[in-house]
């Protein structure tokens, strides 16, 4: 697996904002700026439906997010910090997987670290930059806003804790070997049963 | 007082765990198959529980053995999936599941259409988004060969095994919730006709009602890339098949289709003859309830004192599609019902069996 795979899933706001290691606050705040003066015209120039709402409210809050971890030395030090635990943890289960009894540990660490680091990035401090008068003023973020965003940012953190946990290791079931041909067979001999016994009268349909 | 000594537990052999394991994977019943690894689970020699107590009759296959029990005692007796579930119930602390018989309880339960077990039984597999888009392409395919009614029904799987990230604590199956998606469709009050859902342009009803069947603004979105024609077909079918009483349901929505349609006529009889101010008192009480009655129709209940959101509820509940066809709307004694409505000009209301060729209502205003 290359070192980009490994990554997906830990959110990089640097490279979100497109800024070099290097960085400085300045240059942070020019880029997000820029970034979220396009991102407003294109939500003005694009009809809104439910499912582009749910999207542009997470692209404002991801940008504003950026903007608001690494404009403040400390919390950006602190942000790179556990990015580089939390993707240290799993290289060093990944490491230990064949001593059942360390893995598990190490599982659990990184579980708990994992959780830590999506809770408070991608969710809680998304929020709280929300609230900051800079990110405000750029984005037009309001109370409404807030309400309506706590739900995607829920949604987006489970999912990007999916994303992770589906390329680990196997612990809670043996790991599987799927044959994909043999699924598609499958899928398709389910759904000739189910044509038959939607075919039927309604009361034998059961619970379809 | 003398003590009695705890009559002691026969212990479990391989051949008792492969049964009840095969019968959980036959019946797809994921909760009795995490049950099994379960630290009180009968199963295991060191819990104080016994798989003799008639409690735990449920876990155990009846006296009839399906093919599909005999296919899951097949997979779940090779040496290499029950040593495995007999080393696991020795061990202390979380389980490890074998694979296969799980797989294998996955597929069941789709077939059995218990969507919930299945997708939670994929999620742990790690497969379910991939099984969620195999059914989405053999949607697809099945439509664009047009077999409309397989593509519903390959679409309507994938649906189920769809799953809620947002959900609290941890993420869980999604579950059709029309009772309360239906009361967000008609949240707004019409003010005049072209604002009640079932009067918008045919598009836009396709549409919505695509997102409000499938639960899932994605999955419905794959739709756009088929024709109005095929689309409205798909709402149609979909609408048929995702209600096993439709047709009990088409036959009190066409009679409260003639109720309205009568409230209608004399309304605008006095309308025409003494002018719209006199409707409230030239109306005879029997003609005043006739819009109350349809309501109560709809609702398939027998009270009369619903307010129209009980009534938007309990149709959303029992008939998913029937709350695309019906609107709010204030009536005689200025009380809001729900009333059926819908275009007359468009064949949707036809295809599923809920236009009324004698009335000659086919809107609510």
């Amino acid at each position: 697996m290359s070192e980009t795979n490994r990554e997906t899933g830990y959110v990089d706001y640097v490279a979100l904002l497109g800024l070099p290691p290097d960085f400085k606050p300045g240059d942070a705040r020019r880029v997000y700026r820029k970034m979220m003066k396009d991102l407003l015209v294109e939500i003005s120039r694009t009809e809104i439906t439910e499912e582009r709402k749910n999207h542009y409210l997470l692209e404002i809050a991801r940008l504003n997010a950026a903007f608001y971890i690494l404009r403040d030395r400390e919390r950006c030090e602190k942000y790179l910090a556990d990015r580089q635990e939390v993707m240290a943890l799993e290289e060093e289960w990944r490491a230990h997987a064949d001593a059942p009894q360390q893995s598990d540990l190490l599982r659990r660490k990184f579980d708990q670290a994992l959780r830590h680091f999506l809770s408070t990035y991608m969710e809680e401090l998304m929020l709280e930059a929300g609230r900051d008068p800079e990110c405000v003023e750029c984005s037009n973020w309001d109370a409404a806003h807030e309400r309506h965003a706590s739900r995607v940012l829920r949604h987006y953190r489970q999912r990007l804790y999916q994303i992770i946990h589906e390329r680990l290791l196997y612990y809670d079931i043996t790991a599987p070997r799927i044959d994909w041909e043999e699924r598609k067979e499958t899928a398709r001999a389910t759904l000739d049963v189910l044509s038959a016994a939607s075919g039927a009268p309604a009361s034998e349909r059961g619970a379809l | 007082m003398s003590r009695t000594d705890t009559p002691q537990k026969k212990p479990v052999t391989p051949e008792q765990v492969a049964e009840v394991m095969a019968h959980a994977v036959a019946t797809g019943d994921f909760v009795n198959f995490r049950f099994i690894f379960a630290p009180f689970s009968p199963l295991r020699n060191d819990s104080t529980e016994s798989l003799d107590h008639p409690k735990y009759a449920y876990l155990l296959p009846g006296s009839e053995k399906s093919s599909a029990f005999e296919q899951a005692l097949g997979v779940v007796s090779s040496p290499e999936v029950l040593n495995h579930v007999m080393a696991q119930l020795e061990k202390k602390g979380p389980a490890q599941y074998p694979w296969q018989p799980l797989l294998l309880l996955a597929d069941n339960a789709v077939r059995l259409g218990k969507f919930t077990m299945a997708s939670q039984a994929y999620e742990l597999l790690r497969i379910r988004r991939r099984m969620q888009e195999l059914y989405l392409e053999m949607g697809d395919e099945a439509i664009r060969q047009g077999n409309v009614s397989r593509g519903v029904l390959a679409y309507r799987v994938a649906c189920g095994l769809d799953y809620d990230y947002a959900a609290f604590p941890e993420p869980l199956p999604a579950v059709p919730n029309y009772q309360h998606t239906a009361l967000i469709l008609h949240g707004d009050f019409p003010e005049n006709p072209e604002q009640a859902l079932p009067l918008r342009p045919e598009t836009e009803l396709v549409r919505t009602g695509l997102v409000y069947l499938s639960g899932n603004a994605e999955i419905a979105g794959r739709l756009d890339a088929f024709d109005h024609e095929i689309r409205r077909a798909v709402l149609a079918e979909w609408i048929r098949t995702a209600d096993g009483t439709w047709s009990d349901f088409a036959a009190r929505y066409r009679e409260a289709i003639r109720m309205v349609d009568a409230y209608n006529q004399r309304v605008r009889e006095i309308v025409e003859n003494v002018g719209p101010h006199a409707v409230e008192m030239a109306l005879d009480p029997e003609t005043a309830r006739l819009p109350i009655q349809a309501q109560v129709l709809l609702s398939g209940r027998t009270d009369e004192h619903q307010e129209w959101w009980q009534c938007l509820k309990e149709l959303a509940a029992s008939h998913p599609g029937g709350a695309l066809f019906v609107t709010r709307a204030v009536v005689a004694g200025n009380r809001e019902v729900l009333l059926p409505c819908y275009r007359s000009d468009s064949p949707l209301a036809e295809m599923v069996g809920l236009a009324d060729t004698k009335a000659e209502t086919r809107a609510v205003v």
